[in-house]
């Protein structure tokens, strides 16, 4: 066994040098992302859970059905008792049911695909608006990016809840923007785009503000590339690591603020499915059914968990410089 | 009369615009002994209810009472709230109010019945002998304070809710700002008379039992009622056994009466026994305002000399006082109805067999078992309530019967009978295939929430695409259910308590197409059938209880017949007292504790 010594280039132009056993071989960024993150047991234990989330989600009625369970709008009165308080966990209702007899498993495990498809859709599209302000904030420089941060600061001083509150309850019967926003998810996707975004913009801006300095944009340049190409072919590429990183924190953010919104009743809309206005279902009855809260929030906890785990660990293995 | 957990704007916008009432000349009132309105709609399952209470009691002690929601106004001209109401009738007298177990009016500032002359156009009341106002004002109340009281209502700083509805016949009331109103006189101490513009005695008559009616003396309220509005409530005096506690000056606020905090009454001390048929126990009240009713009921069931007082019990609690506290729960019928408002003038619902398939396929039984089971609802089967006059001649806990009535008999709901009307509707599939989309909006909290969505997915399975959305229930009604021209299909979580037991309070605001208004507007279907508004017409003018029962009874049945809207719940209100109260709840408000009967053990 040889000790050997590798340059490898990790997040754009950071530089260390690893201990690697074996032949000596060139490993790409991606290789030795991975082969930090696989040390990580708690960032895999998260992925592993994420993944499987994910999985549970999309195939959400073939679990249903395999699980030999109702769907989860399917009401059943005759699940209540003579008060109609709902029928606590059982053989056939394994985390009970909710006050209309709707089965809780089912509904958590919908649940899932709200919480995703808010955490991920609103986290990319906050993320690409992010990118492209960011980048041309911080190319262009200048007016541009005075304009621009300043419009930042003020999305950035809206008070969100309060926004999401009133939207949701302006949108509420009939959408707005003549029917541009509907109510329920795709109003809350919206919310959660239009408040996150600046904090992806503001750190690419910096990135950017430094990078278009670098030797490699110059060349770029001297070579004659259009400005779309040095942003988006040259830039662009470098800022991968910070994008991931910072958007998988975003995820479980948003999430959380969808369950927020869901429970001030102003999120998802029942009959859909969602975690957060479960809970909040479950609070005046939580003396007689104590299941209709827990499972839906441990749900909701081990997920956003999960994320912020992950995200952590990403940071690590993109970011091994940045010591937590 | 109020929609149900709404109050104030809402019904106050409905006020204005009403049609209410001519009623004939003779005497006597339209309301009635509940004793008449059939056992089985009243019993309550074993448990205690107002008219199996012992109405004695032992004298003395504090009661404590509990309740989530702030009072909204205890000023006698203004309060219009079942939660204010228990306040009102322990400290304010009107002319008539009723005891605990009857609906009946009991002559309270008046003397004895009132005299309904003139061909309904004059009505006459004597007032008692003896009355006092509490401190600082001390002296005896005459019909002048009564006559003061009615005519503050027409002040726009005090914006009485009601005045317009039952009031407005009184000569010179529709201009009426708040001074003296031509059709208000007061030949002597003890007497006044109200002389109409129209023969609708009646009504007016059946009305003075709301706290309209109660003394108020001017020369004490003027100068508050001069503020803008009106802050006579800080400083209110009472004629009842109890009064808000205060001070020297008559300051109630800040000291019986601490916004959001508590309100305190204690012993009114001019206030003589022998005046009053009420026997005020309890010496004193003392009222906790806010927490959470689920928390406030868990200690009110473990606790000894305390009372909750709320427009409805947490279920949690209920089935709890139920299973564990049996003796330390009273269940009041007649709490009110709950319907579905189905908008009759636009979209697919104008179609009545559309109507009786969404009625047919309903699981109103269901939809009952939500809001608690048996214990604390009745399935309704048509509009007039327990309690009212006029719910046994409506078919009572059945209904109306005929075959006409097939999508009516099956509580627990029936996709063949729907499936029928589906077919007469033009849908040969039995399914909905007109493309329109149901707009429902309901309201939110348990259970109305979950009514909403029993009824939102039944629309479903009949092939209608729905929007579904819940709101605030202040919003639904004020912005939504409430305005014709929003086009809301289906309203699922509307409802009614009549203001007193006469069945026009319940039936003709909330189905003649002439109360339609484009805001505040409570007829929430936007019935407008000629035929309906034709008989609610004659019916007005029909006198004595039996003849208006009978009358108004054979309205609700054609209201039925078209499927209007759809009732699915006569609401039964549950309260919970401590294991040493001998609370007593009321028949004719929605059921909520009188403070003038409850004794402690």
């Amino acid at each position: 066994m040889s000790a050997t010594a590798e340059l490898v280039p990790s997040g754009g132009d950071n530089l260390e040098f690893l201990d690697v056993g074996g032949d000596i071989a060139a490993r790409s960024p991606l290789q030795l992302f991975w082969s930090r993150l696989r040390r990580d047991r708690v960032a895999l234990v998260s992925l592993g859970f994420i993944v499987f989330l994910i999985v549970l989600a999309v195939a959400a009625p073939l679990v249903v059905s395999v699980l030999g369970l109702p769907g989860p709008d399917v009401q059943n009165l005759n699940l209540t008792d003579s008060f109609g308080s709902p029928l606590g966990p059982s053989l056939s209702h394994p985390f009970g049911v909710d006050p209309l007899g709707e089965d809780v498993m089912s509904r958590v495990i919908y649940g899932a695909r709200i919480s995703l498809e808010v955490g991920i859709v609103g986290t990319g599209i906050s993320t690409i608006i992010g990118v492209i302000v960011g980048m041309l904030a911080g190319f262009y420089r200048g007016v541009v990016d005075t304009a621009l941060s300043r419009f930042m600061d003020v999305v950035l001083s809206i008070p969100i809840l309060l926004l999401g509150l009133g939207l949701g309850a302006a949108c509420s019967v009939r959408g707005c923007v003549s029917g541009l926003i509907q109510p329920g998810v795709g109003t809350i996707i919206f919310i959660i785009s239009l408040a996150t975004w600046p904090y992806i913009a503001r750190i690419v801006r910096g990135l950017v503000l430094s990078m278009r300095e670098r030797e490699f944009v110059e060349a770029a340049r001297a070579l004659g590339a259009s400005d779309m190409r040095i942003m988006f072919r040259e830039i662009l590429p470098n800022l991968t690591a910070p994008i991931i990183v910072y958007g998988s924190l975003l995820i479980p953010t948003n999430i959380l603020f969808e369950a927020g919104l869901s429970y001030l009743g102003v999120g998802i809309r029942p009959p859909t499915a969602s975690w957060g206005q479960m809970i909040a279902d479950a609070t005046p009855i939580f003396s007689t059914a104590w299941w209709y809260m827990i499972f839906p929030g441990v749900a909701l906890l081990l997920t956003v968990l999960a994320f912020n785990l992950l995200g952590d660990g990403l940071q690590d293995a993109l970011n091994p410089r940045n010591a937590r | 009369m109020r929609s149900i957990r709404t109050v104030g704007a809402v019904v106050l916008a409905a006020g204005l615009a009403l049609l209410l009432a001519a009623c004939g000349s003779s005497g006597g009132s339209s309301s009635t002994s509940t004793t008449a309105s059939g056992a089985s709609a009243l019993s309550t399952g074993g448990y205690k209810s107002p008219l199996t209470e012992a109405l004695s009691g032992k004298r003395g002690g504090t009661l404590q009472v509990l309740q989530e929601t702030d009072f909204e106004h205890l000023d006698p001209g203004i309060a219009y709230f079942s939660v204010d109401y228990a306040v009102i009738f322990a400290t304010q007298r009107p002319l008539y109010s009723q005891k605990p177990n009857s609906t009946a009016p009991t002559p309270d500032t008046a003397e004895g019945q009132p005299e309904i002359t003139d061909g309904g156009k004059t009505v006459t009341v004597h007032i008692r002998k003896g009355i006092h106002f509490s401190p600082p004002v001390n002296r005896e109340v005459t019909s002048a304070d009564v006559a003061y009281g009615i005519e503050r209502g027409a002040n726009p700083d005090v914006a009485n809710p009601y005045l317009q509805s039952y009031f407005k016949s009184i000569e010179g009331m529709p201009t009426a700002t708040g001074g003296p109103v031509k059709g208000i006189e007061t030949p002597n101490k003890y007497e006044i008379v109200f002389h109409l513009s129209e023969p609708k005695g009646q009504i007016v008559a059946d009305a003075l039992v709301l706290p309209l009616s109660a003394p108020v003396p001017k020369e004490y309220a003027e100068k508050f009622d001069k503020n803008k509005p009106s802050n006579y409530a800080a400083y209110e005096v009472a004629t009842g056994p109890y009064m808000l506690k205060n001070n020297a000056e008559g300051k109630v606020l800040g000291i019986g009466y601490i916004p959001g905090k508590s309100a305190t009454l204690v012993r009114n001390p001019n206030w003589s026994a022998s005046t009053d048929y009420r026997p005020a126990y309890l010496n004193e009240i003392q009222v906790k305002i806010g927490g959470t009713s689920t928390v406030l009921g868990r200690q009110v069931l473990e606790g000894t000399n305390i009372v909750q007082n709320e427009s409805a019990v947490a279920q949690p609690n209920v089935r709890l006082a139920a299973e564990k506290f049996k003796s330390q729960l009273e269940i009041s019928p007649g709490g009110g109805a709950h319907y579905i408002g189905v908008n009759n003038a636009h979209g697919p619902f104008k179609n009545v067999d559309l109507r009786k398939a969404l009625w047919a396929a309903l699981d109103r039984a269901s939809m009952d078992k939500a809001r608690g089971g048996e214990l604390v609802t009745n399935v309704a089967t048509h509009f007039i309530y327990p309690t009212i006059n006029g719910f046994e001649q409506a078919g009572g806990l059945k209904g109306p019967s005929g075959p006409q009535f097939d999508f009516n008999e099956h509580p627990e709901g029936s996709m063949a009978v729907a499936e029928k009307y589906m077919k007469l509707a033009g849908y040969p599939s039995g399914k909905y295939t007109g493309g329109e989309t149901v707009t429902v909006v309901g309201s939110k909290g348990s259970p109305a929430e979950q009514d909403a969505e029993i009824v939102n997915e039944t629309l479903k399975n009949l092939g209608f695409p729905t929007k579904f959305t819940l709101l605030e229930a202040s919003t639904m009604y004020a912005k939504y259910c409430n305005v014709p021209k929003e086009e809301i299909d289906i309203c699922p979580s509307v409802g009614w308590i009549a203001d007193f037991a006469d069945p026009q309070t319940v039936l003709n605001i909330t189905f003649n197409g002439t109360t339609i208004t484009p805001t505040g507007n409570v007829n929430w279907g936007q019935t407008n059938v000629p035929k309906i508004n034709k008989a609610m017409a004659a019916a007005e003018d029909v006198v004595g209880n039996e003849a208006r029962a009978k009358a108004w009874a054979k309205i609700d049945e054609e209201i039925v017949e078209d499927a209007a809207s759809i009732p699915f719940d006569w609401d039964k209100q549950a309260n919970i007292e401590g294991s040493t109260v001998n609370g007593v709840g009321d028949l004719w408000n929605v059921g909520e504790w009188d403070y003038s009967y409850t004794s402690l053990k």
